[in-house]
């Protein structure tokens, strides 16, 4: 604790860009560069898969730039095809599409379920990805940190719960 | 080592085998080097987590690995300065009672060597007694100039290359997790989930085996010492320190440990054919402790192997490395078949590939849209 008397109470562009999501929007600057060292970013191109339906999810996905697309497998009995069925440019099973600040992938984070939907990159784009095995560290090594993220988590999941409740299917991905 | 949901096949075995075999035979030629990187990896697993406390308290990342250096370094020089005078004044005991007690396991092989040429005619017509102590004898006199020097020699061509080991484990510390997003980065996105939990389970696994040795040989050490003490035996501690360590190399260190309290037992109490029989005693309630107790709950549980695949393979290290072998062949057999396992379950899953397949036929049409 004394180390952190000395350390910086301002944001880097860079944290103050990990603090605008909406996943780490408590964080102090301190406990921000400890989940920017945990943090591995990713490009997408446009159209690449980024997790199957029904796939073991590991990790959380963060939207720094570029979009998302959330989609559902239709009809399709066996679970090692495609799932997504495509006309043209457009995407049949589409649940969601999302920007910058989003996050997708979160109940990988809480254990070793399934993933719900395919994700795919509905644009060019950039995530952070945020490894379960380091949240666990996290939990073990840095309660408050951990409890901080684990309450938007919390706060994320039962808004979806809510959407669902009124019949939005616009929250019901993953 | 828990290996992933997929199962290796017969050939993906044979790989994983002949990739062991081929790590020792490297690791066996640049010995000068995988000695000090163990321990390096010892030191690095030991000071991790107080590392990482100074990294949550908000240090940097090099500050915080050069004070958990450093002050391993200072508590190492504080227990050599406390220690040399002990040892300096012990030494010339030290000498003769190697002497002591090479003579008085000397005299316990010939007691029991005369004792069955009393019983068998056979041995008695072979002089068999006679010829061992003359052998025995032979080889003790001229181990002096036989392998002193070249033992003071290897020694002193060492000490350079153990103090790599701080050096190491300084930049394990300090460049550690960056070395691992480095490697994350060259991994194609299909695969990246994947690879991730893998070197997440390899980290796991090695952290595992290696604190599991370092406690392992804590417990040996009190339950060696302690039976020893109420043996009434001389330096129980250190016997069983020395016991303790030898059983990092599977089954013949345990089996070299257990001769040498032997050899001690029979050199003190040369009256009392009792205490080699307690001595034996301890050293089996030890091993069954070992096997059923201590080993699961230190490293155990982390090489989940079939125990005729273990020896099958300490014997293969042995024959392939020696010494050396037998004691990495399981840790390196471990890791190697982590990786082996998900390079498989990788491969083989058409799904995994077709992405890959296909994010490489987007990433080309990317770089050639203009041409």
């Amino acid at each position: 604790m004394i180390f952190g008397l000395f350390g910086s109470k301002t944001f880097s562009p860079r944290l103050e860009r990990l603090r605008s999501l909406s996943l780490f929007i408590n964080l102090t600057p301190r406990e921000l560069k400890i989940v920017d060292s945990l943090l591995h970013e990713r490009q997408f191109l446009k159209d690449e898969v980024i997790f199957d339906e029904g796939e073991e999810g590991q990790a959380i996905y963060i939207v720094i730039e570029g979009s998302v697309l959330i989609c559902r497998q239709i009809n399709s009995a066996d679970t090692r095809i495609p799932r997504v069925r495509r006309r043209g440019d457009s995407i049949d099973g589409r649940i969601a599409e999302l920007g910058p600040g989003t996050f997708f992938g979160d109940l990988a984070l809480l254990g070793n379920t399934p993933r719900g939907a395919q994700a795919r990159a509905a644009t060019n784009c950039k995530l952070a990805v945020f490894f379960r095995a380091d949240f666990m560290t996290l939990l073990e090594t840095q309660a408050l940190l951990a409890s901080k993220i684990s309450l938007q988590l919390a706060r994320h999941i039962g808004l979806r719960l809510r959407e669902a409740n009124l019949g939005a299917h616009s929250g019901q991905h993953l | 080592m828990r290996p992933p949901a997929h199962s290796s096949g017969p050939i993906a075995w044979a790989a994983i085998i002949a990739t062991t075999c081929l790590l020792l035979l490297v690791f066996q030629k640049i010995l000068f080097l995988v000695v000090p990187f163990l321990l390096a990896l010892i030191l690095y697993y030991l000071l991790y987590a107080p590392m990482r406390k100074l990294l949550l308290s908000g240090m940097s990342r090099a500050a915080a690995a050069t004070t958990a250096i450093l002050a391993s370094l200072l508590g190492l020089a504080i227990c050599g300065m406390l220690l040399l005078p002990w040892i300096s004044t012990h030494m010339f005991d030290w000498q003769a009672s190697v002497e002591h007690y090479l003579q008085g396991g000397i005299n316990m092989l010939n007691r029991t060597l005369t004792g069955m040429e009393d019983r068998f005619a056979v041995l008695h017509r072979a002089h068999l007694a006679t010829t061992v102590a003359d052998r025995l004898n032979d080889f003790t006199g001229s181990f002096a100039e036989r392998y002193l020097a070249p033992i003071a020699l290897g020694v002193a061509a060492w000490t350079p290359s153990l103090l790599l080991a701080p050096f190491l484990s300084f930049f394990f510390l300090k460049d550690g997790r960056d070395f691992q997003h480095f490697l994350s980065r060259a991994v194609p996105n299909a695969f990246f989930e994947k690879t991730l939990y893998l070197l997440n389970e390899v980290d796991q696994a090695a952290r595992a085996y290696f604190l599991g040795l370092f406690n392992l040989t804590l417990l040996d050490t009190v339950t060696l010492a302690f039976g020893l003490w109420l043996m009434d035996m001389p330096a129980p501690l250190g016997l069983g320190l020395i016991a303790a360590v030898l059983a990092w190399v599977p089954y013949v260190g345990s089996i070299l440990g257990g001769l040498l309290v032997i050899l001690v037992a029979a050199t003190d109490f040369p009256a009392e054919p009792l205490m080699v029989t307690w001595a034996i005693g301890l050293f089996i309630l030890v091993r069954l402790l070992d096997d059923f107790l201590y080993m699961p709950l230190t490293i155990g549980k982390n090489l989940h192997m079939h125990p005729l695949v273990t020896v099958l393979m300490i014997f293969i290290g042995g024959a392939v490395a020696g010494i050396l072998g037998l004691m990495l062949v399981l840790p390196v057999l471990g890791v190697v078949m982590v990786i082996g396992d998900t390079i498989g379950a990788v491969v083989s899953d058409p799904r995994l590939m077709a992405r890959y397949r296909h994010g490489q036929s987007l990433r080309k049409a990317q770089a050639s849209a203009d041409l």
